[in-house]
């Protein structure tokens, strides 16, 4: 590796057979990174895609030969797997979150931002303290409280416990402060309200952090798994990933089934990446955000 | 933040407070009021709670007293929870498994995550602007996916006659293990090989998030300090040792307490693919809470269990703030 590909990118267009050499070595262990990637996937959908009989065969196969769609037909008219529904309460469950959390956010990550007031740097500290908080620890009794709200087996005990995100409120409030206060000064002069400060002077100008903060909360939600597993009950109300282990624990053997069932599990969010891929890259690195 | 001049009518009384100060202390006051009162009831009363149950042999099936259904039959019992942890019983024997199986997987992690991801993203930093945005995309692509998902994929590619890992091991001629996921037998160098199985899985899940995170460092260190070095005639790899990576400190301090955070909060991608098994082999801590909890309805000995958790995550995160703090940026 003693070459000048490590530090360079496209700096040095010198020609050298040193060069040349460890180029070619890069990008052999990149491809070899993206079979390791892809394989699994590819290997997935081609299950899929085969037929019953020859999911069994062993050795198995690796392209099909013989291709159908008979394990989506199955599972599109399982009466048993109202897919439909289930699309519906991820996305209810998912868009909820994110709006309301990014509307929580950026209205708090606001005031701790551009106003003074008392108690003003222990309440954000407690703030903090959350986000040092493990999930599992406030797991038991979150669960006690929904019990007690009745919201026990309902798509709104997965909303309502998590409509503030302390992680949001602290990178909204380092964004805002980037945001010059002369902007808030000039709309007072012109008889704007404080929220309407917020509304039309500083929404606005979050586009990029409001980006990165809602596709993770769609992430997470859409991910979800622990939290709802706790909650959530009655089949018709499971999201997707719970269906996805109940549908493997019914067809455990049928492996061209629960591969297509978890192809159709990953489909959306693998869709909504490709579509907004440096948007997730540039929120990564913003946010630092897991 | 003040601003005289735009006060529309100056208060003549006594009032310590601008008209406008006012108004923003009422907008103040009026939008923060509901979020905090929000987290006091969503966030610090079960912080707390958590706190309390662990002092309490408490299960939400017997009765207790109206208060938090504390008391009555979920009696107090102070530090008994904790002292259980040591004894000789088969719930605190599963405790102490899932305390070195979770540290287990934490500790293998990291390291080999950061063995793949540094010289990763240093290599898609060397090659062509064109193609890097590809390979990143495409490595970036697990970690998106639903873990749910991905367990499930990977239980599969690990079944012992139709799966992938194996048919891949066959056709190259070696002797596959029996079975990846479900041979208490199966250990090597003291790690069952189910615990190896599910690293793996892992690691393919996860590496995609620290590789990004690195490229972005890379890219955010001055180009001049590097030619600077190179100029003096170091070469590339010392170039990388005493500059790159000094440089990295920060970014690797963040890296490391985040993926260790995240690996000792485990929890779906066992409890898919090996509901931690064979013979508690695979069980973290989190399925230990889990079950305990929501499965046998001891929350008192779960609360105890999750107290523990949130001590080694604060222990662990602090010994990493010491060890890899810098005082200086660039």
């Amino acid at each position: 590796m003693e070459t000048y590909s490590i530090s360079t990118s496209g700096k040095q267009n010198k020609f050298s057979i040193k060069r040349l050499f460890s180029q070619s070595f890069a990008y052999l262990i990149l491809i070899f990174g993206t079979l390791v990637t892809l394989v699994p996937f590819i290997w997935v959908i081609f299950t899929s895609l085969k037929p019953a009989s020859e999911i069994i065969r062993i050795p198995p196969t690796f392209f099909p030969e013989t291709w159908t769609l008979d394990s989506y037909r199955t599972i599109f008219t399982d009466p048993h797997v109202p897919l439909a529904l289930f699309y519906f309460n991820s996305f209810f469950v998912a868009t909820f979150r994110v709006v309301i959390t990014i509307f929580t956010s950026t209205l708090a990550g606001f005031i701790f931002a551009k106003y003074k007031f008392g108690g003003k740097d222990a309440i954000f500290g407690f703030i903090l303290v959350q986000l040092m908080i493990p999930f599992q620890v406030v797991m038991i009794p979150g669960y006690l409280i929904l019990v007690k709200l009745h919201l026990v087996d309902s798509l709104w005990g997965l909303i309502i416990p998590s409509m503030v995100d302390a992680f949001g409120i602290f990178l909204m409030r380092q964004f805002i402060e980037g945001i010059p206060s002369e902007l808030m000064d000039a709309a007072r002069i012109d008889g704007s309200s404080e929220f309407g400060i917020y509304w039309r002077i500083i929404l606005p100008q979050l586009g990029s952090a409001i980006a990165a903060l809602g596709i993770f909360t769609f992430m997470g939600t859409w991910n979800d798994y622990l939290w709802p597993l706790i909650v959530i009950t009655t089949h018709e109300k499971r999201t997707l990933p719970l269906l996805l282990t109940w549908y493997n624990s019914q067809h455990g053997t049928r492996y061209d089934l629960t591969m297509a069932a978890s192809i159709l599990v990953l489909l959306p969010i693998l869709i909504v990446y490709a579509i907004f891929q440096r948007r997730f890259v540039r929120g990564i690195t913003m946010t630092g955000f897991k | 933040m003040d601003n005289p001049t735009i006060l529309a009518k100056q208060n003549k009384g006594k009032s310590k407070f601008s008209a406008l100060e006012r108004v923003k202390n009422k907008f103040v006051t009026r939008s923060l009021t509901p979020i905090m009162l929000y987290m006091l009831f969503f966030s610090l009363l079960p912080m707390v709670w958590a706190v309390v149950l662990g002092f309490f042999d408490y299960s939400p099936i017997r009765a207790g007293s109206s208060f938090l259904g504390l008391g009555g039959q979920n009696p107090f019992i102070g530090l008994d929870n904790y002292r259980a942890m040591f004894l000789d019983t088969q719930p605190a024997r599963v405790f102490r498994s899932a305390v070195v199986n979770t540290f287990m997987f934490a500790l293998l992690v990291l390291p080999i995550n950061l063995a793949i991801t540094l010289p990763l993203a240093v290599i898609i930093e060397s090659i062509h602007e064109r193609f890097k945005g590809f390979f990143r995309a495409i490595y970036f692509m697990p970690t998106i996916s639903s873990s749910v998902a991905v367990a499930v994929m990977w239980g599969y590619i690990y079944h012992p006659q139709q799966g992938l890992l194996n048919s891949i091991i066959r056709a190259v001629g070696l002797t596959p293990p029996k079975a990846w996921l479900t041979d208490p037998s199966a250990v090597y160098f003291g790690i069952p090989l189910a615990m190896i199985a599910v690293i793996i899985a892992y690691i393919w899940q996860d590496f995609g998030y620290n590789l990004i995170l690195f490229i972005a460092a890379l890219q955010g260190i001055p180009r001049e300090i590097q030619d600077a070095a190179r100029v003096d005639g170091a070469n590339a790899w010392n170039t990388f040792w005493r500059i790159t990576l000094p440089l990295l400190k920060p970014t690797l301090l963040f890296v490391c307490v985040l993926t260790m955070l995240s690996s000792l909060q485990v929890f779906v991608i066992f409890d898919v693919m090996t509901n931690g098994g064979p013979r508690n082999q695979t069980t973290p801590l989190v399925m230990s809470i889990y079950q305990n909890a929501f499965r046998y309805q001891n929350m008192g000995w779960a609360a105890a269990i999750s107290m523990v958790l949130f001590l080694i995550i604060l222990f662990v995160t602090i010994v990493q703030f010491k060890v890899l703090r810098t005082d200086w940026e660039y």
